[in-house]
């Protein structure tokens, strides 16, 4: 079983049979999702039909720690077990967290505008997100800074996980700073300060944004993979 | 006793050498030869463990020395290729420091000797960058004397010194085996000295 | 005993190298002083102001002069060989790491004890204020030295990206100067709070920064 994520060969055969489940799964979410969020959820009584931009930036929000997360416990494996799958793994999993930390700040920037009036707050959660979609891109790119790419590897991987102190910044950074932003609205399970309304179709985008980023993920390590294959 | 079972060693996918044994008891020389970028410098740093060998073992008196580095390296001197007195300290101080690093006991009347021996006594307190090539080389062997350990791994040794030198540090080689040293160099030169077996890594490599 | 002697010489080497560069030391310091004088000029000579956002640009300004020195850290010493040469000796990486750290703090970070009062003064700092930037710079600068550390010992066989370094130094000290600089503008309740969570740091730094460091030289070591 653990092998499935630590041996590039039973990676690629189950990524092979959940493939098409996936792709189902997630055509499905999104199609629903998006007719949950753009048709059937109502209107928030403050913040109007803007409220609906937060269907795209909540998903792409969690999906951007949520890979943060996953690079930073396979930076551990591949250093401290000698895993060479971790590397690929964080090689290819690094632009899609870089993608989705942008969505996050395009889609907050939208929302931004009509809510508080202006693009851009120096706000302590945007500030770091900012900090977070900055760490990917030198993630991605210090890794190619090095002649020999086993190093640049490696050290990249003791790079994410010094970096990932930054991560409960993110996260806590609404509690400890007063500001703009609003506090995160699903953390609570116990009691959410969001109406149910609002919650489903958040859950069906946030599913179906997941499905997704796994998607592109699999077809990324998978290329990693052969790419790889093809140098040795 | 050094001893290497099978060593290899890969550099990304290229094999630099395989299967290569050696055993240096007390009394013995080991010359190291080959043409340039063969990988000589490479199997020496595989022998002082800062390159690790991708199959084999090397074991200092019986014991791996992977489990016992410190062990092995209170037994080691190792001159490498490179300067690694620093430029901005004068040569004394470079000696100074050397001394108090590995808690050296050699006297200081001994030391006006070697001074004396190698012709470094009147650029005692020059700085290390005006230096020429072949006196920081020498500078760089004095290291033999001041760590006092049983066993010398050198890295080209001869480079840049000139004859007197050379002849100065065969004396030191014979002397060091008569006192039951060890020796293992590289290098392009083969001196005369007893005691000496010659290791072509040519017939190790895989080209 | 032989450890003991072996630290001692590595930290009497350093000092002897500082002295001899001791130039180098001298241009951070006037960078720094420099680094304000422009943001005079830049911002204009409102008082106000600069009492405002002062704390700000002195804590800007030490982590820019903290960039400069990234290359004294190990580069050098890994060129060289001295690196080995001290692990031959019989010390760790870590250990090594560890004087590093502590030599170059004496020597790159301490002399801004000086720096800073003139600067606090030149900005309208008040005194009180002063001796807060003071303590908040005691625990903060060794974080400081140790970014320097990590990300010195990082781009020890980086050879097309230098400007990497700073990157790194800057995006990883965030944590740093958020709670440096809230101190000043915290509520006195909030003040001991505020530095118990940097002292917090800087012990999470120096814990993390040896073993960091020692595995980064470690790896350029095998690789070199």
């Amino acid at each position: 079983m653990i092998k499935i994520f630590i041996n590039p060969g039973e990676f690629s055969r189950f990524a092979d049979i959940i493939f098409k489940p996936l792709l189902i799964v997630s055509i499905l979410a999104l199609f629903f999702g998006l007719i949950f969020a753009l048709y059937l959820s109502p209107d928030d009584y403050q913040q109007g039909s803007t409220v609906r931009i937060m269907y795209v930036h909540v998903p792409s929000a969690w999906l951007a720690i949520l890979t943060f997360f996953i690079m930073t416990i396979y930076s551990i494996v591949a250093l401290a077990f000698k895993i060479p799958f971790g590397f690929i793994v964080n090689s290819a999993v690094a632009p899609i967290g870089a993608t989705f930390t942008f969505i996050c700040l395009f889609t907050g920037s939208l929302w931004g505008k009509p809510m508080w009036g202006t693009w851009w707050v120096w706000d302590a959660r945007l500030t770091s997100v900012a900090v977070l979609f900055i760490i990917y891109l030198i993630i991605i790119f210090f890794r190619r800074s090095f002649s020999n790419i086993d190093v640049g590897e490696k050290i990249t991987a003791i790079f994410i996980i010094v970096s990932s102190i930054n991560l409960p910044i993110i996260k806590f950074s609404v509690d400890w700073w007063n500001t703009l932003h609003q506090p995160a609205s699903i953390s609570k399970f116990s009691s959410p300060s969001i109406d149910s309304s609002f919650m489903m179709p958040l859950i069906t985008m946030t599913i179906s944004f997941t499905c997704v980023g796994l998607l592109i993920a699999i077809i990324r390590i998978k290329g990693e993979i052969l790419d790889r294959k093809d140098k040795i | 006793m050094l001893l290497a079972n099978n060593l290899s060693f890969k550099r990304g996918r290229k094999e630099i050498f395989q299967e290569m044994s050696i055993s240096l008891p007390p009394k013995k020389i080991i010359h190291l030869k080959g043409r340039n970028g063969i990988g000589k410098t490479t199997f020496i740093k595989v022998l002082v463990n800062m390159l690790f060998p991708t199959t084999g073992e090397i074991y200092w008196n019986g014991k791996n020395i992977k489990k016992n580095l410190y062990e092995f390296f209170a037994n080691l001197t190792y001159i490498m290729d490179i300067q690694t007195s620093k430029s901005e300290l004068t040569v004394n101080e470079n000696i100074r420091f050397w001394m108090k690093l590995f808690s050296s006991n050699i006297k200081s009347k001994q030391l006006e000797g070697i001074f004396d021996l190698l012709s470094l006594d009147k650029y005692k307190n020059t700085q290390v960058n005006f230096l020429s090539k072949g006196e920081i080389r020498k500078l760089e062997l004095f290291r033999l004397v001041i760590e006092q350990k049983k066993l010398w791994i050198l890295d080209e040794p001869y480079v840049g010194l000139d004859e007197s030198t050379y002849e100065l540090i065969n004396g030191t080689f014979r002397n060091h085996i008569e006192n039951n040293g060890m020796i293992f160099f590289s290098s392009h030169h083969r001196p005369e000295l007893q005691n000496m077996d010659t290791i072509n890594l040519e017939n190790y490599a895989n080209n | 005993m032989q450890t003991i002697n072996s630290i001692l010489a590595i930290f009497y080497k350093e000092c002897k190298i500082a002295f001899r560069i001791f130039y180098d030391v001298l241009t951070i310091i006037l960078f720094f002083l420099l680094g304000i004088f422009i943001f005079v000029f830049s911002v204009g000579p409102n008082k106000e102001i600069f009492s405002q956002i002062g704390v700000g640009i002195i804590w800007a300004l030490l982590l820019l002069s903290t960039n400069l020195s990234i290359k004294r850290f190990y580069q050098d010493d890994y060129n060289d060989g001295n690196i080995f040469l001290l692990h031959m000796s019989g010390l760790s990486f870590e250990l090594i790491v560890l004087i590093k750290l502590i030599a170059l703090w004496f020597f790159f970070q301490l002399p801004f004890i000086i720096v800073i009062p003139i600067a606090c003064l030149i900005l309208g700092i008040g005194t009180e204020d002063i001796y807060l930037i003071l303590i908040t710079f005691f625990l903060g600068s060794p974080v400081l030295t140790s970014l320097a550390s990590i990300s010195g010992s990082m781009n020890l066989l980086n050879n097309k990206n230098f400007a990497v370094g700073s990157v790194i130094i800057m995006v990883l000290s965030i944590p740093l100067i958020i709670f440096s600089t809230g101190i000043i503008n915290a509520p006195p309740e909030l003040i001991k709070p505020q530095l118990g969570i940097l002292g917090g740091i800087l012990l999470f730094f120096l814990a993390l920064t040896p073993w960091v460091s020692a595995g980064c030289i470690k790896i350029a070591l095998k690789y070199n």
